[in-house]
């Protein structure tokens, strides 16, 4: 049986561990370790993220130091590595979309990278123009804070040729509103519908804040401090896309898909056209060779004003709080990992765009027809966020999702269209003040 | 050695505390573990949280106090308001059916009833159901191209094209709350069932001596034996629903047009943009419903006692 004097000093002795763990604590977790730590993005194919993994593995053991890769849903990217960045646990180096790299790097979390950028960059025959122009953007204030190894974000539109063919469209739309004109005239609801095309609050939804610049609408002046939602263009590009939605051209759900909503529309055959960079290739590929058949592959098409086809990048990061040792090794491995044999091997089994020259000669490019979309956006697209001043209030903008919750405001909630822009230009405005008075 | 020596009695050491003192000193350190604790992983994230929400922190950045700026700007966002009234609708609805399921399904179970225990263990699938594989299947089904609620109602002719259950202003938050309710109500059914079991079976014995019928012996027996556990199982549930985020995220997304945007998901596109303190306000803001909330059932169980 426990004495008194047990119970005392067992208790006195936890109480005096928890306080030297609640002091400790915060050292013990950013201890570093010898293991060098790895986040990659995790992407639709298997097949390219086990290559990735297999190639750093190959490096740790070149160099003979212990690796660890952790491959994250790229979904999930900002929740982690937000949750790592407050607990001081942030891997040594790591894939980053170009969007949450420019947040990162304004608030001095990623370490600039410019003679890096420079030497790979030079050592497979240059940067494309739209890599180097987002890379190079002024936010950055001169500095360049990764190193791409592959063009992104580029939608392809997908077509059911077999479809539209036999409505009479051989050809692919030029323009949204000829999407409109095919979609309408081949579509046979409730079977299949014609523009599977996001209206929700997820990234794809953001395609309509493409189709809105296409129509010569703007987010903000050239400034990228005065939100310009309230004009002309705006109106004219709701007007029409809310007539397609009340002429029931748009799949029902679209205004609440998810991510993979309009992939599963597409898959299913419920969809005419949708836009998409490449999974959906792949997966037919592997599952559904007949539906692979009976499509056909695109640009995006274009506004009344100009054609848009927004080219991303993703990017390998190295983190302020990596050791200079461990900084020195992520700069031989961001070389190691931009080799070209590795990185053709890579591209064709995963669903980007080249970033640099040399990779611009990969088989795959003249091979795959999506992925000849894909080499067509990288070389003639439009960096990100084009016409409009790519910046940290626009990347709010559109993780708000403003553009498709004003057309849901429009063809669900049956808000006038003037309305509609009015409440969305002053949500708009309240973000970039937030900016503007920093 | 003297003689003095040895017949001089021992000095005893007083003791540095009493009985008394004692027993406090060890009171208090055998709490102190367990206080530490709490301070550490209860208090600190609260008071941080509420601190951080007067701040324009952002991911990774220091952050300077702005007052109420955050607050400011959440109330004026159409958003906002939305989110206020569908939280309200939300949580109101889902508790008021759980509560009448609930209760209406534990007085079933407690009866003599055929395989009764299987009944008790069916029950309780849809709760050890992962909520991600229940949402989705939710959604699934409400889905107008090939869901299997369409399909009933248009094969039994009941409707003559599809219904948009998500994605209309009118249903998508009714069919949020159908979903909270299959996925929460087993655990208002089991605690409720577990207090009418507590019940003593001599006094509807004696109530239907006294000529009460089965209503009157449910109110006047049953409903007072397990207050308690309503006013607790109300509470903790409540707050489990209002910060219930997976359902909506997988389903709606807060939409369409913000008519399922709840707190949480409010919370969650604020750190989309690493604006930490933006997105603390969020939550802080539901504090004082929550508050008023216990205080009131803590007045309750207060008046029983």
């Amino acid at each position: 049986m426990h004495t008194r004097k047990f119970l005392f000093k067992s208790s006195f002795r936890l109480t005096i561990l928890l306080l030297a763990m609640l002091v400790l604590l915060p050292n013990i977790v950013v201890a570093q370790s010898d293991t060098f730590t790895y986040w990659g993005g995790l992407i639709f194919s298997d097949e390219a993220n086990s290559m990735f993994e297999a190639r750093i593995k190959e490096w740790g053991e070149m160099k003979g130091i212990p690796v660890e890769v952790v491959m994250i849903n790229q979904n999930e990217t900002v929740q982690r590595v937000s949750a790592a960045i407050e607990a001081g646990t942030l891997p040594d180096a790591l894939d980053l979309g170009w969007g949450f790299m420019l947040l990162l790097s304004q608030n001095d979390q990623l370490v600039a990278l410019n003679d890096l950028y420079t030497e790979i960059g030079d050592a497979h025959g240059g940067w494309l123009d739209s890599i180097n122009s987002l890379m190079t953007s002024d936010e950055f204030g001169g500095s360049i804070y990764g190193v791409p190894y592959a063009a992104s974000g580029m939608n392809v539109l997908y077509r059911r040729y077999d479809v539209l063919s036999a409505a009479g469209f051989e050809d692919a739309p030029a323009t949204w509103e000829e999407a409109a004109d095919q979609s309408r005239a081949a579509q046979s609801p409730p079977e299949t519908y014609g523009m599977g095309f996001a209206l929700s609050n997820v990234g794809d939804g953001n395609l309509t804040t493409v189709m809105l610049q296409s129509w010569g609408g703007r987010i903000a002046d050239d400034t990228g401090t005065t939100c310009t939602i309230d004009s002309d263009e705006t109106r004219a590009f709701l007007e029409w896309i809310t007539t397609a939605f009340s002429d029931g051209l748009f799949p029902p759900g679209a205004t609440t898909w998810d991510g993979a909503g309009d992939n599963t529309a597409y898959q299913a055959g419920n969809a005419l056209f949708i836009a998409n960079p490449g999974s959906v290739y792949l997966n037919m590929k592997d599952n559904d060779p007949e539906l692979l058949e009976a499509s056909r592959f695109s640009g995006l098409p274009g506004g009344p004003v100009m054609r848009l086809v927004p080219v991303d990048t993703v990017i390998r990061s190295i983190p302020t709080t990596t050791s200079p040792d461990k900084q020195a090794l992520a700069a031989d491995l961001f070389q190691f990992l931009a080799d070209d044999e590795f990185m053709a091997a890579y591209m064709n089994a995963a669903i980007y765009g080249p970033a640099m020259q040399s990779q611009v000669d990969f088989p795959v490019f003249t091979e795959s027809p999506v992925h000849v979309g894909l080499l067509d956006g990288a070389l003639n697209g439009t960096p990100a966020g084009f016409p409009d001043v790519n910046n940290a209030a626009y990347a709010e903008y559109g993780t708000n999702f403003l553009t498709p919750r004003m057309i849901q405001r429009i063809a669900v909630d049956g808000i006038s269209i003037d309305d509609a822009i009015a409440e969305t230009q002053q949500a708009c405005q309240d973000i970039y003040d937030k900016y503007n008075t920093q | 050695m003297s003689q003095d020596a040895l017949t001089r009695p021992q000095a005893v050491r007083e003791p540095r505390f009493n009985m008394r003192q004692a027993d406090s000193i060890l009171g208090y350190l055998l709490v102190a573990p367990l206080v530490i604790c709490i301070l550490m992983l209860v208090v600190y994230p609260f008071v941080f949280a509420i601190w951080i929400s007067f701040t324009d922190r952002v991911i990774g950045g220091g952050g300077n106090f702005i007052g109420l700026a955050n607050y400011a700007y959440l109330f004026q966002q159409n958003s906002f308001q939305q989110t206020v009234r569908n939280t309200i609708v939300l949580v109101f609805a889902v508790q008021t059916i759980k509560l009448i399921v609930g209760l209406g399904l534990a007085v079933l179970l407690n009866q003599e009833i055929r395989f009764r225990q299987f009944w008790r263990g069916l029950i309780l699938l849809p709760w050890a159901m992962p909520g991600f594989v229940a949402f989705i299947t939710w959604k699934l089904l409400y889905a107008p191209q090939g869901g299997a609620f369409n399909y009933i109602l248009i094969n039994l002719g009941l409707v003559s094209s599809h219904v948009d259950f998500l994605s209309t202003r009118e249903l998508a938050l009714p069919s949020v709350v159908v979903a909270l309710v299959w996925r929460g109500f087993p655990f208002w059914v089991i605690s409720f069932l577990a207090a009418l079991q507590t019940v003593p079976r001599e006094l509807y014995e004696a109530a239907a001596l006294d000529g009460a019928n089965a209503w009157q012996r449910f109110r006047n027996v049953s409903l007072p034996g397990i207050r308690h556990v309503v006013l607790v199982v109300v509470l903790v549930s409540t707050i489990w629903t209002t910060n219930s985020f997976e359902a909506i995220f997988l389903m709606t997304q807060g939409g369409p047009s913000n008519a399922t945007m709840t707190f949480p998901m409010l919370s969650y596109f604020s750190l989309q943009s690493l604006r930490i303190g933006e997105g603390a306000a969020v939550g802080v803001a539901m504090l004082p419903v929550f508050s008023a909330l216990a205080f009131v059932v803590a007045v309750l169980l207060q008046r029983d006692e």
